[in-house]
């Protein structure tokens, strides 16, 4: 499989959930795993172009399919991705173990609705599960990044 | 002292592959689509089988066709695909909205229209009761040959099936009916509804029921229909509050399950509430439709 571009070999059993791959084989700890169910969103990835839950993702079946991880947000340089800076610009974040789930699941929703409104950043996290921030610094965070993208695509067209 | 070994996993392209394989695996393979309820089998206390047949790579389970008359879905179009593609079929809201509400978003991006219908002892599969109200059938590949038989038979007897039988699609008739679909959660999304109803109907210029469908899930261990209380929705006009009182009254019909999420007796109580909003969406669709 491709792993964040780069072609990875893995040696799990095919049924060994794609989350336990990722961290403990590749070493790619940024995605959490809490409930290994389906049910927090802290797993999320995507597998070719869709996000979802990589605790239910038997590493088999994405043989041969392009993974990416929060790890392919910033740029190899360091740089956060607009999205990351907007939530550390709003103070969003506090223990941070639900933070890579979302910010996968908010890129997936940013690359199918460049300009979502507050419901459908709700709708896009109703998966994802934060038990410290209440979400509403979430929400705004994800409604700031998207309005920054906005205004530069208008910039660049004028 | 045996070492159990890991499950092993067989990723057919074609369906005639696909059924062989399981044909001759028998009771140690099944199939496995999306994968989200499998991989929640240890959690549940079930084993693994030995060995995974794979539905995912096979192209032609994965598409959706139209041909004016019938709907013909694959057993491995997700619930977000199926959710997308519905967008242009309002007579078929049920479907949609059970496609799009269920669970959340990644699992809707996962999961599978046939692992929906074919997870044994899941009783709150929400696609079951959206399909049943929409008189759909299902299309099962087998060692056998291909064989259609209507979701509900379907559903009754999926216990039962040979092995090597794969669901491969499901047809849905394109009927000018207007339908709803309404479910229960409790606590927090992402639950399992405590009781959903599906109700499909057609409406004479008048707005009278001239036939109508209703299907109810999670309230028994498998999704079935409620003829009962479609009958007593025929022939007069719908009305939401009317369909409650029927509801209450026709509930001892149902031999409700009790389950960690709720009791037997609360799923009673809830399903003519239930009833009413899928009734009262039904209202406003035929309003929409006119
Ligand atoms: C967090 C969470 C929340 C959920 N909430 C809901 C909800 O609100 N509503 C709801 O309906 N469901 C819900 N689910 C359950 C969800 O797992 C199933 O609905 C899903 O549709 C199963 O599909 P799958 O493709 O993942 O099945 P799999 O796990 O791949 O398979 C399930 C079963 O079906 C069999 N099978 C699969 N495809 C076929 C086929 N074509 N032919 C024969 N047998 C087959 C498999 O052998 C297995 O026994 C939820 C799941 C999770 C993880
Ligand atoms: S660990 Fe995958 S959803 Fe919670
Ligand atoms: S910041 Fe702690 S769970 Fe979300």
């Amino acid at each position: 499989m491709f792993v964040n571009g780069e072609p990875r070999r893995v040696h799990a059993d095919p049924m060994t959930p794609l989350s336990g791959v990722l961290r403990e084989e590749l070493h790619l700890r940024g995605t959490k795993a809490a409930c290994g169910e389906g049910f927090c969103g802290s797993c999320t990835v995507f597998v070719d172009d869709d996000a979802v839950a990589s605790c239910l993702v038997p590493v088999g079946l994405a043989e041969g399919r392009s993974v990416r991880t929060v790890e392919s947000l910033a740029d190899p340089a360091g740089a956060l991705s607009p999205l990351q800076q907007a939530m550390k610009d709003n103070d969003a974040v506090q223990c941070g173990m639900c933070f890579p789930g979302m910010l996968m699941s908010l890129t997936a929703l940013l690359e199918t609705n460049p300009s979502p409104e507050r419901r459908d950043v709700h709708e896009a996290l109703v998966g994802n599960i934060c038990r410290c921030t209440g979400y509403e610094r979430i929400v705004d965070a994800a409604l700031t990044a998207a309005r920054a993208a906005g205004a530069a695509v208008e910039e660049d067209a004028s | 002292m045996t070492v159990p070994t890991a499950p092993s996993l067989y990723q057919p392209t074609s369906l005639d592959d696909a059924v062989e394989r399981l044909a001759v695996a028998g009771p140690d393979a099944a199939p496995i689509a999306g994968a989200t309820w499998i991989m929640r089998s240890p959690s549940r206390g079930e084993p693994f089988h030995r060995e995974y047949v794979s539905l995912a790579r096979i192209e032609e389970l994965r598409r959706i066709d139209d041909d004016g008359a019938t709907l013909t879905i694959g057993a491995a179009v997700t619930h977000a695909r199926l959710a997308q593609a519905l967008a242009g079929h309002p007579a078929l809201e049920a479907l949609r909205q059970a496609a799009a509400t269920s669970a959340n978003p990644s699992v809707r991006r996962q999961a599978t229209v046939g692992g929906n219908l074919c997870a044994r002892d899941f009783a709150a599969a929400d696609l079951a009761p959206a399909l049943l109200s929409l008189s759909a059938r299902v299309v099962l590949a087998g060692p056998a040959g291909i064989t259609t038989t209507p979701l509900s038979g379907f559903l009754a007897g999926r216990d039962n099936l040979p092995p090597g039988t794969v669901l491969a699609h499901v047809s849905v008739p394109l009927a000018p009916v207007v339908s709803a679909h309404a479910r229960l959660t409790l606590r927090r999304a992402g639950d399992y509804p405590v009781a959903i109803v599906s109700v499909a109907a057609t409406l004479d210029d008048a707005g009278v029921v001239e036939s109508a469908t209703v299907a109810v899930g999670s309230v028994e261990p498998v999704a079935r229909l409620w003829p009962e209380l479609a009958a007593a929705m025929t022939g007069r006009p719908l009305d939401a509050d009317e369909a409650v009182r029927t509801a209450r009254e026709l509930a001892g019909a149902f031999t409700p399950r009790t389950s960690v999420e709720a009791d037997g007796w609360y799923r009673l109580q809830v399903l003519p509430t239930v009833v009413g909003r899928a009734v009262r969406a039904l209202e406003s669709h035929g309003r929409d439709r006119t």
